[in-house]
C-alpha cells in the first residue's frame, strides 16, 4: 500500500518534470535580438555582451569611458557569426540623471531597433565596516515580459579586484569559503537564465543552494523550480545556519586577536 | 525502532527549547534605558515610543515637523510611570545630510546618556506602476527609508560597539520581503533595508549589539492612508487579502522582538498567495485592454 503511494508519487513527479518545459514561457530568440548591456565595458558585463553576440544578438554596450568601450567593441567583434551583427557604444553615467538614460536608449533604439533584452550589468562593491565607510558611499508577466535578478558570486574582475583593496580582513576570510568564479561562465549561465525567462540566476552549487535559500516569496518560473525550492528548504536552511555560525566564529576570532594585539601594544 | 527514533527526536526538540532561552542574548532593560525613535512623531513610530516609554525608558523623537513631535511628546507623556521620565524632541530630516543626524545624536546623548537602543522608523510610501512613478520617486524613496536608516545607525553604533550593549531596530515592511505589483520603488528601499540589517548584524554581533528588522504588513497610520491616495487598483485588491492591522499591535511586537532578541532577524511566516496575485494582476490588464477597444469602437 506504502510502496504504492511512493510510486505514484515519483510517477506524478516524472509527469511534472516533462510536463514543465510546456508551461513555462517561451525562451528569447537571440538570433537578430538587440540587447542592451550597462557596465558592458568589463567584467561580467562584457562577457555577457560576448556570450549574447557569439549567438547572434546585435549589442549596445552602455559604460562611462569611451576607451574602454571602443576595446569591448573590438574584443566583442572577433565573435561574430555572420556579416550583419553590429556593437553600438554609447557612453554615459546611468547612475545620473534619467533623462540622459532615456535618451541614450532612445538613439539604440533608432539604430538597432526596440531593445529585446536590457542586462542591468553597471555596478560597483565597496566592502569596509560599516563605521568605516564613508557615508557618501551608501544613495511584466501578463506582458510577456520576463525579469532576472542573477546573484553571481565573488567573480575575478577589475570591479572585484578595485573592491578588495579596501575588503576589511573578516570579510575576506568569509568570502574564502567559497571560490572565485571566471566571468565567462557567470556571463553564460547569466545569458541562460535570462533568454529561457528564470526569474533567479545562480552560478554553481553554492549559488543553487543559496538561490533555494533565499527564495523567500519570489516567483518561480517553472514548476519543477518551485518543487526543488520546496523539498530542499529544510535542509538548506540546516546548513546555512551551521555556515552562519562559521561567519560569527571567524568573526569573534578577528575581534579577539585585534583585542590582544591592542594590549600587546599597550605594553610595548 | 522508528517509534525510539521519532520519540528521541521530540525530546531533543523539547531540550533545545529549554536551553533556547539560556543561550539567547540577554533582554534588553527598558527601564531607564534610551531610546530614540525617528519617524516618532506619528504612526508605528509613535506606538514604539509610547509603548518604550510605558516601560520606563526615556525617549528622543526625531523627526521633521516640530509642531507633530510637540503634540506627539504631549501623547507620549500621558503614559508616563515615574517622575524622572523625559520625552526629547528633536527636529531633523535623517536623510538629508549624515553630519546633521550625526549632531542630533549628539544632542540627544548630551541630554539622556548614551543611546541604548535607535529604532528607525522613519519613512514614506508611494505605489504606483514602474512606468507611471515619477523617476525621482525611486531616488526619494530610497532616500528617506535606506539612507535615512543608514545615518542614525552609523551615528549610534560606534558608542554602542564601546559600551558592548545596544539593539538597532530596522522597521522595513512586508513589501521588503515580498516584491508586489505597484511597490518597484517601495520594495527596493524596504529589501534594501534588509541587506543592511544582515550585513550589519553579523559585523556587530561579538560587541553584544543587536539588529532587529520589522517586517510590518498594511498598518492603519497616516502615512499608509498617503500611500492609498494613489495606489493602483491591483495593488488595492492584492492588499485586501490581509487585513490592516493596527499601529499599536504592531509596535508592541517590535519592541517585543527588539527587547527579546530571538537569535537574529524578526521573521514573519508569509503565505502562499503569488498564484492569486498574479491572476488578480492579468484579470485587471483583462479588463483595461477590453475597456480600451470598447472606447475604441465607441
Amino acid at each position: 500500500m506504502l510502496l504504492l503511494a511512493a510510486a505514484s508519487l515519483v510517477a506524478f513527479v516524472l509527469l511534472l518534470y516533462m510536463v514543465s518545459p510546456l508551461i513555462s514561457p517561451k525562451p528569447l530568440a537571440l538570433p537578430g535580438a538587440h540587447v542592451v548591456v550597462t557596465g558592458g565595458s568589463s567584467g561580467i558585463g562584457k562577457c555577457i555582451a560576448i556570450e549574447c553576440y557569439k549567438q547572434g544578438a546585435f549589442i549596445t554596450l552602455v559604460a562611462r569611458n569611451e576607451d574602454k568601450l571602443l576595446q569591448a567593441k573590438k574584443e566583442i567583434e572577433k565573435h561574430s557569426i555572420n556579416d550583419k551583427q553590429v556593437v553600438l557604444c554609447i557612453s554615459v553615467d546611468v547612475s545620473q540623471d534619467y533623462s540622459q538614460v532615456e535618451n541614450v536608449i532612445k538613439q539604440a533604439q533608432e539604430k538597432l531597433g526596440p531593445v529585446d533584452m536590457l542586462v542591468n550589468c553597471a555596478g560597483m562593491s565597496l566592502a569596509g565596516k560599516f563605521e568605516d565607510l564613508e557615508v557618501s558611499t551608501f544613495e511584466v508577466k501578463p506582458y510577456n515580459v520576463y525579469v532576472t535578478v542573477a546573484y553571481p558570486p565573488d567573480t575575478d574582475t577589475p570591479g572585484f579586484a578595485k573592491e578588495n583593496q579596501t575588503k576589511p580582513l573578516e570579510t575576506r576570510l568569509i568570502s574564502e569559503t567559497t571560490s572565485v568564479c571566471k566571468p565567462e561562465q557567470v556571463a553564460k549561465q547569466i545569458v541562460k537564465d535570462a533568454v529561457q525567462g528564470n526569474f533567479n540566476s545562480s552560478i554553481g552549487s553554492d549559488g543553487y543552494m543559496l538561490s533555494s535559500l533565499t527564495c523567500g516569496m519570489a516567483p518561480v518560473t517553472s514548476i519543477t523550480e518551485g518543487l526543488q525550492q520546496v523539498v530542499t528548504m529544510g535542509l538548506f536552511r540546516t546548513i546555512a545556519l551551521f555556515y552562519l555560525g562559521s561567519f560569527d566564529s571567524i568573526v569573534r576570532r578577528c575581534m579577539m586577536q585585534k583585542a590582544k594585539s591592542e594590549t600587546v601594544d599597550k605594553t610595548a
